[in-house]
């Protein structure tokens, strides 16, 4: 194949050059670390085997846990008796809710979750005890000899059941979790008004993260410090809600992240370190240590949610838009988890880029006694572009319009306001689905296909995306930057590397911006006791905030840089530059020091060589009437994608030929991570489009393998082209946005919009497995 | 060594076991059900073989096993008597990397890396047989490996460099 697979930097560069806006704050001379593809600092001990991982922290002379969880989807718990198992040989100790001193309470916004219940059980993953034994097998053998008297309660697995008036409440305050509304202008009165109409119910899928590196770990607790390595996505929440539940104070705890395999959103909710801690507190001096299986991993974990949304789109003759109703059903599970954020992410999201200018959105989410959802990646906005996109089409077909055009007419453009009622100032909307046209040569696009039986289709989809957590959450990121005695340039964050390349961005943008090679710089990330708090790996986050912090620190350490060379060489300070490890004279460039040279000095001379940089940019919580607001996030990203495929109509199979991506990430700090963010979102959208779902009966998890919950593998996924525009950000690092979320988010909107073209009936369950799509034939 | 339990269960007798392990002879006793995955990991202290799935779908754990591509989850470790057995600590050849290893590293083919070792281990048994594959071969070379961060394209690209790489050293 002579197409490119993805662009090479050159060709990045090129095209960077022409499509960046020009804009005079950014003009910062050509850059020497930042935008350019460093290899990632951890990639050798990844490729050799090297790296610790936390189940490679285990070691046969240390205890091991295991935990018991409910083995009803809802029951009453009436009494637990552990004597059998605390009687078998090898077994050291079975914790149940007693043995938990804090509130034995967890949970990300509602603390809702008891850590080891005591009265109740709300799913089939609900943790009862935890036995800590001499070796793994006894204490599995020990688990069997629990004995725990359940009451069943009648269990609630639908919405629709949860809602009912005489419905089991799951929680004490019922089984509505919350609502979130948006008001828009008058939406009922612009739809009877609108020339054309078209409304459909679209029902997505349970999908797990099925992150490799399974849930394991180690705690140790010496009578002084509680230390948990255990990975995380948020370690100093994580701290917060470990200390609360386990009755310990802060200082107590220390929470430091291994190599991580992986989480999209998965390890955003307590797993295995609320264990391990009691565990640890209980059996003080010994180490222990706690991995999950597959099986258990998938049923405990919270999913991303299932949504039922119903979407009524209404427009004007000529295709513009001017009205939007949409209600979004939202299936909870057991406990609340990040689902109110979830929802509002949903409906702040609504028409996604698309300028509505009546929209009403009612979003309401459901206890069941289902898995818990909560973040995945995509975080609500996934959900909802399948239904916008979707209507967008459902809607070109009826006015008989070209989507395509459609779809431009009605993009947000800079200065324009989005669902929110938030000016966004920055819009590439445009500029990023005409890239993908161009790439595509949309309107050349051939429908020949090499048999009858194969249909072919294109789809489109756009993303617009609010980075960060918004609505006036608190959001911050600190790093610390240091110059060691030996002039190495250490940064400090207590942001987690999953995997997304985060050790790179924050050495590759405190390179930059001291003056040092990239191979002087020693990230130090991601643990409570040495590192600042960062925030989450979550949201699209830490490139916008953590690497802002690092920014910050960078810069301020720099100043105290160029004070001491200033000083000690005797020139003027604003005439030291620093290039390269080395601080000089612009105009006398033999006036020289190195930065070791300048950390010798500046002990002498009493300076702290180290620096702090918080960045914490505000936003404002919505109206929670109207769900307006006029910062409810700090940036939005845009991107657009473009999807070929054939369907064969005999089989009902779906053929991706190519697949382009085209996303604004501001500045790329590594461009060739960044690609690497694009493609493996579109991969997960690929899975979430085509193949991937939970399937649950009565409320137990019927595929809790990789057997059975089918991902995408090297031969599901095509060349994924990608192009990577950059026109900065005035608020982020370089002008860097951020990438993390939105390829994912762009992935199945555009390939059910491709099924739809080819076939020409919707597709309104989610997978599209070969199954539906036969059937949406038949129907037909 | 354990107190064998009070209620006698087949672990409770060791089998011995030899075979070779990344070049050098290794002579033991192991549990007759533990897995390969979990004696390398656990009892040997080679860590880099993962185990992500553990029922033979995903990869993680590939080690070789006479140069072909086993799931060491789902091979027990008497199995591997008189084997000749490859793990990807074994692959760096006098601290030297192996050219698939290093076109990993080159081409941003590593991500969170979990799935790594297996994969290129994946891609030295399909290269060591095939040197020139094509790329359906390169596909059923490497769909027994799930990768959930990069979308693979960056991983083919790696395997067909080095394949080139290594199609060149042999001239």
């Amino acid at each position: 194949m002579s197409r490119p697979t993805d662009d090479t930097l050159e060709e990045s560069a090129a095209r960077l050059h022409v499509t960046s806006k020009s804009s005079g704050a950014y003009e910062t001379g050509p850059m020497k670390v930042v935008g350019k593809s460093a290899l990632r600092l951890d990639a050798v001990g990844k490729a050799t085997g090297a790296t610790k991982y936390g189940q490679d922290l285990f070691d046969k002379k240390f205890l091991f846990a295991k935990v018991l969880r409910s083995a009803h989807p809802h029951a009453e718990i009436l009494g637990i008796d552990a004597g059998a198992a605390k009687k078998l040989p090898g077994v050291v100790a079975v914790l149940t809710h007693k043995d938990v001193p804090g509130t034995n309470l967890h949970g990300l916004i509602r603390r809702d979750q008891e850590v080891l219940c005591s009265k109740k059980v709300r799913y089939r993953g609900d943790a009862v005890a935890v036995v800590v034994a001499k070796t793994e097998e006894i204490a599995v053998a020990a688990l069997e000899k629990i004995q725990v008297d359940y009451r069943p309660l009648p269990s609630v697995l639908t919405m629709e059941d949860a809602l009912k008036v005489d419905a089991p409440k799951i929680h004490a305050e019922g089984n509505v979790l919350g609502e979130k509304h948006l008001r828009r202008g008058d939406a009922p009165r612009a739809m009877r008004e609108a020339d054309v109409v078209v409304e459909d119910t679209i029902q997505t899928q349970t999908v797990d993260h099925a992150f490799l590196d399974l849930e394991a770990g180690r705690a140790r607790y010496d009578g002084k410090m509680l230390t948990i390595e255990v990975s995380g996505q948020w370690l100093h929440e994580e701290r917060r809600l470990i200390a609360l539940a386990l009755g310990l104070p802060l200082e107590k705890l220390r929470i430091i992240q291994p190599a991580t395999g992986g989480a999209f959103g998965g390890r955003e909710d307590i797993s295995i370190q609320i264990y391990l801690g009691a565990a640890a507190l209980k059996l003080k001096g010994k180490m222990i240590c706690l991995r999950y299986s597959r099986s258990e991993s998938t049923i405990v974990r919270h999913k991303r949610h299932p949504i039922r949304v119903h979407y009524k789109l209404g427009a004007k003759k000529d295709g513009t838009l001017v009205a939007a109703q949409i209600t979004f059903y939202v299936d909870k599970g057991a406990y609340a988890s990040t689902g109110i954020a979830v929802m509002r992410k949903a409906s702040s999201h609504a028409t996604g880029p698309y300028k509505v200018p009546n929209v009403w959105v009612d979003v309401l989410g459901v206890f069941t006694n289902n898995n818990p959802c909560g973040a995945m990646r995509g975080f609500g906005a996934a959900q909802t572009a399948i239904a916008y996109e979707g209507l967008m089409d459902r809607l070109a077909t009826k006015l008989g319009m070209d989507k395509a055009e459609l779809r431009r007419k009605n993009l947000v453009k800079s200065g324009d306001e989005v669902t929110t009622g938030q000016v966004v100032p920055y819009a590439t909307a445009v500029e990023c689905f005409d890239a993908v046209l161009k790439r595509i040569d949309w309107k050349n696009r051939s429908y020949e296909t090499p048999a009858p039986h194969l249909k072919r289709g294109y789809g489109i989809s756009i993303v617009c995306f609010g980075l960060g957590y918004g609505d006036g959450f608190p959001d911050a990121s600190r790093a610390r930057c240091r110059l060691t005695p030996d002039g190495i340039l250490e940064v400090y964050s207590g942001a987690c590397d999953v995997g997304q390349g985060l050790i790179n961005m924050i050495a590759q943008i405190a390179a930059e911006e001291v003056g040092v090679p990239l191979e002087k710089v020693r990230p130090i990330l991601s643990d409570t006791a040495l590192t600042p708090e960062s925030g989450s790996s979550s949201a699209t986050r830490q490139t916008y905030f953590t690497g802002s912090a690092v920014h910050i620190a960078a810069s301020e350490l720099k100043k105290q840089l160029q004070d001491i060379a200033a000083s000690h060489l005797q020139e003027l300070v604003y005439e030291i530059k620093i290039e390269n490890g080395v601080a000089f004279n612009i105009h006398r460039p033999e006036k020289r020091l190195t930065l070791k040279e300048i950390a010798r000095v500046g002990k002498k001379r009493g300076f702290s060589l180290e620096a702090m940089g918080v960045y914490k940019p505000p936003t404002m919580p919505e109206n929670t009437q109207t769900g307006q607001s006029m910062r409810a996030f700090v940036t939005y990203l845009f991107g657009s994608h473009a999807c070929q495929l054939l369907v064969d109509t005999e089989t009902g199979e779906v053929k991706i030929e190519r697949y382009i991506a085209c996303h604004d990430v501001g500045k790329a700090i590594n461009p060739d991570q960044v690609i690497g963010q694009i493609q493996g979102g579109v991969a997960q959208g690929i899975g979430m489009a085509l193949m991937e779902e939970v399937v649950m009966k009565d409320g137990k998890i019927m595929n809790p393998g990789f057997t059975d919950y089918i991902l995408p593998t090297i031969r599901d996924v095509p060349e994924i082209e990608c192009i990577v525009m950059e026109n900065p950000d005035p608020g982020g690092p370089f002008g860097a946005r951020g990438v993390g979320e939105p390829p994912l988010i762009g992935t199945g909107p555009a390939i059910l919009s491709a099924i739809y073209d080819a076939i020409g009936t919707p597709i309104r369950e989610l997978p599209a497995t070969p199954e539906r799509v036969w059937r949406a034939l038949l129907d037909h | 060594m354990k107190k064998p339990a009070k209620t006698k269960t087949i672990t409770s007798a060791l089998w011995s076991l030899r075979f070779k392990l990344n070049g050098k002879k290794v002579s033991t006793k192991v549990p007759p059900t533990q897995t390969l995955l979990d004696f390398l990991r656990l009892e040997l202290g080679l860590t880099g073989t993962k185990g992500a799935c553990l029922e033979g779908e995903c990869g993680s754990c590939y080690v070789l096993v006479d140069g072909k591509p086993m799931n060491s989850c789902l091979m027990l470790a008497p199995q591997a008597q008189d084997c000749n057995v490859t793990t990807i600590e074994g692959l760096a050849q006098n601290k030297k990397l192996d050219v698939i290893q290093q076109k990993f590293i080159d081409c941003g083919a590593v991500q969170c890396g979990y799935c790594t070792p297996g994969l290129i281990l994946a891609a030295k048994a399909l290269l060591t047989e095939t040197p020139h594959p094509t790329r359906e071969e390169f596909l059923v070379g490497m769909e027994g490996n799930i990768c959930r961060c990069t979308g693979y394209n960056k991983i083919l690209r790696a395997c067909e460099q080095a394949a080139d790489e290594m199609g060149l050293k042999k001239k």
